[in-house]
């Protein structure tokens, strides 16, 4: 059966037989870096088609229906709008900083992608700290919105910027606690290595209660930092007309805005490796049969499959509640989520330790 | 005490979010709810829900007349003047002076649909019409007056 | 030149100008976000190295903990958006004499030392090897010093808490 690592070491040998080391990893580098904004803009895409569908579904309303079969192309048309206009610096603002804060955002983003394992055998760097790598990773996207926040010279600006400062450090805690909790179960921080100690079930199967509440944290903190509704106080439109990115147009702002829900694909298909699997098809204990008929999907297909509906699930939340206010914010993070989630990983040590998982 | 009442306070939580997610997934679900009216391709067909508010009219009868008696206590409801009664005495058949209106101005531009003259009427003369498609290229022709020309009060209003 | 030759100068020269230019710039809050790149770049290196945990905790406490809190004290506190006013000479050479002092030292220190050569296999920088390290009690763990770090850290909790606490009769 073909794998997307043979197609690798065939490119590799390729280049490496007509070039220099050092040229060939160049030139891998680059296929690397283009495969990625490919993916990027096909995420773009889908995901905002996708946003815009489910939340007009979810309010009893139609959402885009002129361009295209069933407005399914109505992405496209955006993304030539906001190509066509002008990226504007207002006067005051502090332009370097301005100019550089989307590209943070985005690059921290392509970062992001490596240790993400799509598929058997595609994943583009399986190093030995997965989980950490993500979690280190993901605090720096606060400093692109910190630094788009105060360079813009306005009040919404660094106000939205303030606030999704605080949210996202106290959220980082809970987020990575949670993600713990199934490192304890596996025993390793390699992505490649969590996925296979899933190979006989799930871990929100085999690890139960822990796992599942977990699960529930682990979700609730990752809309909290990617900065998503009911806790998206960084941009609230009712109050901070667009927070952070208020001043930004053009390319600036799609780069904010791609950045944001590919932050959320990231995140969801790091909850969809830790929990369900990865690209690991629906596997039950010791039904030989069974696991096998669930091989002949393929794996990339449970990969997108789990993670959409996972970023389903986080659509859910943001068309269904409203938006909290930042006191009861740090509340639910300091007051419930993080107590939770110790007392939590004080379980799992405890179920990982006398063997009561599967 | 204060464990058992932190847990029920998630519980309680997590039960009322879990409510509102059940709805949002039967709309999600159930496409046949929806309620956008694709206007103006069904301008023929178009469904406005019942208390949908356009501009205020005053019917008139198969006679030409009305049931406006002058009172003004519709201008006087009106939070933001776009009602004004202009007033004449008319003298009846047994040589009594009579108020009644010579002209009900309404200003559709002023007019924000809230409801209040129709409530304020003590007889019913005006109410509210659900056409919506009033732009016009001068803004004079929004200045309207509500009685028709020649109409007169019905009889037994008082 | 090896590629990865190429990518450590890159690297180090990132290191390098943002440090300086930190240093130099007269915009608060463009120093701290200077001081984020240097601290990134010293991340790059570690990883370079392929000491992947230790890039990645650098990240996690420096850049993605002290620089955010760095950030929001400067929100709090400064006249953001102001420019510093020009130190004067005197405090420029003194500061300048400074650093070359302490460089001076440090590279004495490096040229001094007598680096042994070893045939023996490095520990493998893993997670698993670090943490046995970080708790063992033989064989140089490091299980006392990790204890007194936490001790330190419990006290400095335990003084915020004290800070932060209304004291009643304030309150009233
Ligand atoms: S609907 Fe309201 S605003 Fe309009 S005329 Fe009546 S009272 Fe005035
Ligand atoms: S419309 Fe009604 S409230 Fe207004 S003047 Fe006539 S009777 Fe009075």
């Amino acid at each position: 059966m073909w794998s997307f690592s043979n197609i690798a070491n065939l490119v590799h040998e390729v280049l490496a037989e007509h070039f220099n080391p050092a040229i060939t990893l160049a030139i891998e580098m680059v296929i690397a870096g283009v495969s990625v904004i490919g993916l990027f803009a096909i995420l773009g895409l889908v995901l905002v088609i996708m946003e815009r569908k489910v939340s007009a579904w979810m309010q009893i309303r139609l959402g885009p229906n002129r361009v295209g079969p069933k407005g399914m192309l109505q992405s496209l048309a955006d993304t030539l709008k906001l190509i066509v206009k002008e990226g504007m610096t207002p006067n005051g603002a502090d332009k370097l900083l301005f100019n550089l804060a989307p590209f943070i955002a985005m690059i921290v983003a392509m970062l992001l992608m490596a240790p993400i394992a799509f598929a058997k055998d595609l994943q583009m760097w399986d190093l030995n700290i997965g989980i950490l790598y993500v979690s280190a990773l993901s605090s720096v996207t606060v400093i692109s919105i910190l630094m788009a926040g105060w360079s813009s010279n306005n009040k919404f600006s660094l106000l939205g910027a303030m606030r999704s400062g605080a949210q996202i450090v106290s959220y980082e805690l809970s987020a990575g606690l949670s993600a713990l909790a199934i490192v304890v179960l596996t025993g390793s921080l390699q992505i490649s290595e969590i996925i296979t100690s899933q190979a006989n079930g799930w871990w929100i199967f085999k690890g139960h209660i822990p796992a599942i509440i977990a699960f529930v944290t682990f979700i609730i903190a990752v809309t909290a930092e990617t900065n998503r509704a009911p806790f998206d106080l960084a941009e609230a439109e009712s109050e901070l007309t667009a927070g952070f990115h208020t001043e930004y147009s053009g390319m600036k702002f799609a780069l904010f805005f791609l950045a944001e829900y590919v932050n959320v694909f990231i995140m969801c298909s790091i909850a969809a490796t830790l929990f369900f699997g990865g690209w690991m098809p629906l596997h039950i204990g010791n039904w030989h049969k069974f696991n096998h008929v669930m091989d002949f999907i393929p794996s990339s297909i449970w990969f997108f499959g789990k993670t959409f509906f996972l970023i389903f699930v986080i659509m859910w939340f943001r068309w269904t509640f409203p938006r909290l206010r930042i006191d009861q914010l740090l509340d639910l993070e300091w007051k419930y989520l993080l107590p939770i989630t110790m007392f939590n990983l004080l379980l799992v040590t405890a179920v990982a330790i006398l063997g009561w998982h599967f | 005490m204060f464990i058992k009442n932190y847990i029920k306070n998630i519980f309680s939580a997590v039960k009322s979010l879990l409510v509102g997610m059940k709805r949002t997934l039967y709309y999600f679900t159930h496409h046949k709810e929806i309620i956008t009216q694709q206007y103006p391709d069904n301008r023929d067909t178009l469904i406005l829900p019942e208390r949908f508010k356009g501009e205020v009219v005053m019917p008139h009868n198969e006679n030409n007349e009305h049931r406006c008696t002058g009172c003004t206590a519709c201008e006087l409801a009106c939070p933001n003047g776009s009602i004004k009664v202009i007033t004449k005495f008319d003298i009846s058949p047994d040589g009594k002076k009579k108020k009644a209106i010579d002209k009900l101005v309404y200003h559709l531009e002023l007019c924000t649909m809230c409801n209040l003259c129709v409530e304020a009427c003590p007889s019913d003369a005006i109410k509210m019409a659900q056409t919506f498609e009033h732009s016009v290229y001068d803004r004079n022709q929004l200045t309207k007056t509500l009685n028709n020309p020649g109409s007169k009060i019905m009889d037994g209003v008082e | 030149m090896k590629g990865s030759t190429i990518v450590f100068y890159l690297l180090a020269l990132l290191t390098l100008v943002c440090g300086i230019l930190s240093v130099s710039t007269r915009q608060i809050f463009r120093a701290a976000i200077y001081l984020l790149f240097t601290l990134i770049g010293i991340a790059g290196i570690y990883f370079w190295l392929d000491y992947q945990f230790i890039a990645a905790v650098q990240i996690v406490v420096y850049v993605g903990g002290i620089v955010v809190l760095i950030i929001f004290s400067i929100f709090l506190t400064q006249q953001t958006g102001e420019r510093l006013p020009r130190q004067k000479p005197g405090r420029k050479i003194f500061s300048a004499l400074a650093v070359f002092c302490g460089f001076a030292f440090t590279m004495l220190q490096v040229f001094q030392h007598e680096f042994t050569g070893t045939l023996e296999e490095g520990a493998q920088p893993s997670v698993q090897n670090i943490g046995k390290l970080m708790l063992g009690t033989q064989n140089g763990g490091y299980a006392l010093p990790f204890e007194l770090v936490s001790m330190l850290l419990l006290a400095a909790l335990v003084g915020c808490i004290v800070i932060a606490i209304k004291n009643k009769e304030e309150a009233k």
